[in-house]
């Protein structure tokens, strides 16, 4: 017999999502999770996307710690003098709300909550150091020398799965699965930043900028969400990218990104009450390892569920639904009282079936495009360029608007076969 | 016969996160995480040696709100037998003595008491009142700021720290005993114990348990009337830069600015 039904490893909206899914139907699980309260190391930017926590949570929507519904999604090219950008604003954004700002160390902090209310026993304060393997199957995790037994494990260890790589059920890190974030939680009061976006009471304003102008031409990209009375900003950086570049520190690119002549003026005056850094996963469809085996399954960022079509930046909700996946795979497997790697095949298919692994595929080469001098290079420089021609008035007559395209491309080297094929591909993959 | 052993514990707002309202002066509580008070977890500590070698039986026992819950639970899981939380809304707002004499009743109800550890101080108030003030409640024999503590017999041996040296005592059962922060490392919680311990759980007790008047407790049993805090107001520096050319000059500039001064002045 095991002490459990089953563990939950990580108590980030991966794991907390699994736990509160299978103490809801009544299985007796633990959650670990190392840091006390959970969340106070966890690094969103954050924009939780998407309804998955109705799944589990019905009336989440007025209970969870949300910040701001967003009610003005932006996408900017930032040059070092100019920021082109396009700005969503919508009614229709307030009546269906598509998504909420968050910080993480409330967010996690209620839903781990919410498991313990569902019936879960949630430890956090403790990290589990392996997992516990008899005759090739999963049987529970080690901590200390101690066995904590189970039927499976559902691993949520986040974007560095040591108990995953550990086990050899995932491949360690490489470059090119990852990302590093920094981020600077600004305090402001409420009434400044809804002057500032002019945003209505409980709107916020969401932006992903690409950065054409760090020094040492570093590729980055930024971001900024308004939550209720302060500004989440920061930048997430290749971190192949950044080792191509040693002598770039990450902390100097945010300094880099918030003196910019257009981000500067949003922060103006706020108190800087936070800051933080973490991994984001951005390996996208290659760097996903085996999903599950005999006693276990992978979700959320551990899964490597996350990545950024260059517009938004998404995981907690992948983390969500991989982690509710994952739990009613249990349930299935535990009416059987089954839990070998064929019992757990269906996590695969309802992953394949509902939006986690389809973005996944959809996207599978976004990488190549968010991460390529030509969208943090070629784009904003040819952008500022038919900018200022379009606008200045010089006291000729002006230029046909497809002559001074084609002239904002030939300048800034865009005219060649490679480049129309970047533009090309970059349409296609997103 | 088993020892037993009691340790007070206190939970305090995490010491880096302390906020002090701008406007109501009052320590923000609400914004700061909770931490069992530091010299607590070297009184368990002390205590925890002394099961392992004995096998005697230890209980903690705290004064405070529901939330202190979290800072028992710790303490069970890093080996504490039972936890006893004293907690009552009658208690609220007390001062060092009802706070003395709640956690004194409270140990008396629980039975026989051979060793009673507390911290030398509370990281949030620190006035060290209220170890030796359950020691004079209950009457019996204390020995503060303890370095080392051991059991031998019958009697506590421990190390104290003085100015200018330390000395050693030895006293006979009961005896409380207050430790020094840092005089030890306090061991691990680990997966296994704390599952266990959320299992356990701890007790609640409130005033009618523990056997006490409401108006010997709280705000009404404190004879401390806070008037007024002040907040330390940070000043201003007078840093600056003085250019001069010689260590001379730089003596004549500091005497001119009277920023020294010859001592017969
Ligand atoms: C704003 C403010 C104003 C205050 N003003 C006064 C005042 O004017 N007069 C006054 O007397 N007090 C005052 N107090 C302090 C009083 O409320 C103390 O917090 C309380 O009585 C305990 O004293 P202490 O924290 O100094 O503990 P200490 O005596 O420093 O603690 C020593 C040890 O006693 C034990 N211990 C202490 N408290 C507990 C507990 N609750 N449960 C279990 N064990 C415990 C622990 O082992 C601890 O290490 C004030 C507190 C605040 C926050
Ligand atoms: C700068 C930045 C900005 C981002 N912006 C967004 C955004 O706007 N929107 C969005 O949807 N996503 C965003 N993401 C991605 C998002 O944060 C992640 O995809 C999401 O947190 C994944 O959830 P998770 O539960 O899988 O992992 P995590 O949230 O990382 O949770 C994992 C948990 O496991 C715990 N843990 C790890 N190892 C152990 C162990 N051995 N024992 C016990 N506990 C352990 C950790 O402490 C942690 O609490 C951003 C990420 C970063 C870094």
């Amino acid at each position: 017999m095991s002490e459990f039904d089953a563990i939950v490893v990580g108590a980030g909206p991966a794991g907390a999502s699994a736990a509160i899914r299978l103490a809801s139907s009544k299985k007796n699980v633990l959650l670990v999770e190392k840091s006390d309260p959970p969340g106070s190391k966890n690094v969103s930017g954050g924009v939780l996307w998407g309804n998955g926590l109705s799944a589990i949570i019905p009336d989440w929507e007025k209970s969870a710690p949300v910040e701001r519904f967003v009610d003005t999604k932006s996408v900017a090219f930032l040059t070092q003098d100019s920021k082109i950008g396009i700005d969503f604003s919508s009614k229709k954004l307030e009546q269906k709300k598509t998504g909420y700002t968050v910080l993480r160390a409330r967010l996690d902090q209620w839903l781990a909550r919410k498991a313990k209310e569902a019936g879960a026993m949630v430890i956090n304060g403790v990290t589990v150091e392996k997992l516990h393997v008899e005759d090739g199957r999963v049987t529970g995790i080690e901590q200390d020398g101690d066995v904590i037994t189970s039927d499976a494990v559902i691993l949520c260890e986040g974007a560095n799965p040591r108990v995953a790589i550990n086990s050899g059920l995932r491949k360690p890190l490489s470059d090119h699965d990852v990302a590093i974030g920094v981020k600077e939680v600004i305090k402001l009061p409420e009434n400044t930043i809804n002057e500032r976006f002019h945003l209505k009471s409980g709107a916020g304003f969401a932006c992903e900028y690409v950065l054409g102008y760090l020094k040492g031409g570093l590729e980055a990209g930024g971001f900024l969400y308004t939550n209720k009375d302060s500004i989440s900003v920061g930048i997430v950086v290749s971190m192949s990218h950044l080792r191509k570049n040693n002598a770039t520190y990450s902390y100097n690119m945010i300094e880099e990104f918030t003196a910019h002549p257009y981000i500067a003026p949003l922060l103006q005056g706020g108190e800087m009450q936070e800051y933080s850094a973490h991994l984001v996963q951005e390996g996208g469809l290659r760097s996903i390892p085996k999903l599950f085996g005999n006693g276990y399954m992978i979700a959320g960022d551990s899964a490597g569920f996350s990545f950024s079509n260059g517009l938004v930046l998404q995981g907690m909700n992948y983390a969500i639904d991989s982690g509710i996946a994952a739990a009613d795979t249990f349930a299935a497997a535990y009416d059987r009282k089954n839990y070998t790697e064929n019992s757990f095949k269906s996590y695969q298919d309802r992953l394949e079936a509902s939006y986690v692994m389809r973005d996944m595929r959809t996207f599978k080469g976004i990488g190549d495009v968010t991460w390529s001098p030509f969208v943090h290079k070629k784009v904003p420089a040819m952008l500022e360029t038919l900018m200022m021609g379009l606008f200045m008035e010089e006291g000729r007559p002006k230029k046909h608007m497809t002559r001074m395209l084609l002239d904002a491309l030939s300048q800034n080297d865009m005219l060649r076969v490679s480049s129309l094929m970047d533009t090309y591909r970059m349409m296609r993959r997103m | 016969m088993t020892l037993e052993i009691i340790v007070m514990v206190k939970q305090v707002p995490d010491k880096q996160e302390v906020v002090i309202d701008p406007v109501t002066m009052n320590l923000n509580r609400s914004l700061t995480r909770n931490v069992t008070n530091s010299a607590d977890e070297n009184a368990l500590e002390a205590a925890l040696r002394i099961k392992d070698k004995t096998g005697a039986n230890v209980t903690v026992i705290s004064m405070g709100p529901p939330q202190a819950e979290t800072t028992m639970i710790e303490c069970l899981a890093r080996g504490a037998d039972r936890a006893i939380l004293a907690s009552d809304r009658f208690f609220g707002g007390a001062d060092t003595y009802p706070t003395g004499l709640t956690i004194a009743a409270t140990i008396s109800k629980t039975g026989k008491f051979d060793i009673i550890f507390a911290g030398e101080e509370s990281s949030d108030s620190s006035t060290g009142h209220v170890g030796p003030g359950v020691a004079e409640f209950l009457d019996i024999d204390q020995i503060t700021y303890a370095s080392s503590v051991e059991y031998e017999d019958g009697h506590v041996i421990a190390e104290r720290e003085l100015e200018g040296g330390t000395e050693v005592v030895k006293v006979p059962l009961p005896v409380l005993v207050t430790v020094l922060l840092n005089s030890n490392t306090p061991r691990m919680q680990t997966l296994r114990r704390k599952i266990d311990a959320t299992r356990k759980g701890i007790e609640m007790w409130d005033h009618d348990r523990i056997g006490l008047q409401p108006e010997w407790v709280g705000v009404r049993g404190s004879p401390t009337i806070v008037r007024k805090m002040n907040p330390i107001r940070e000043r201003e520096r007078a840093a600056k830069k003085i250019e001069v050319s010689s260590i001379g000059d730089l003596v004549d500039e500091l005497y001119e600015k009277k920023i020294l001064k010859l001592e017969d002045e």
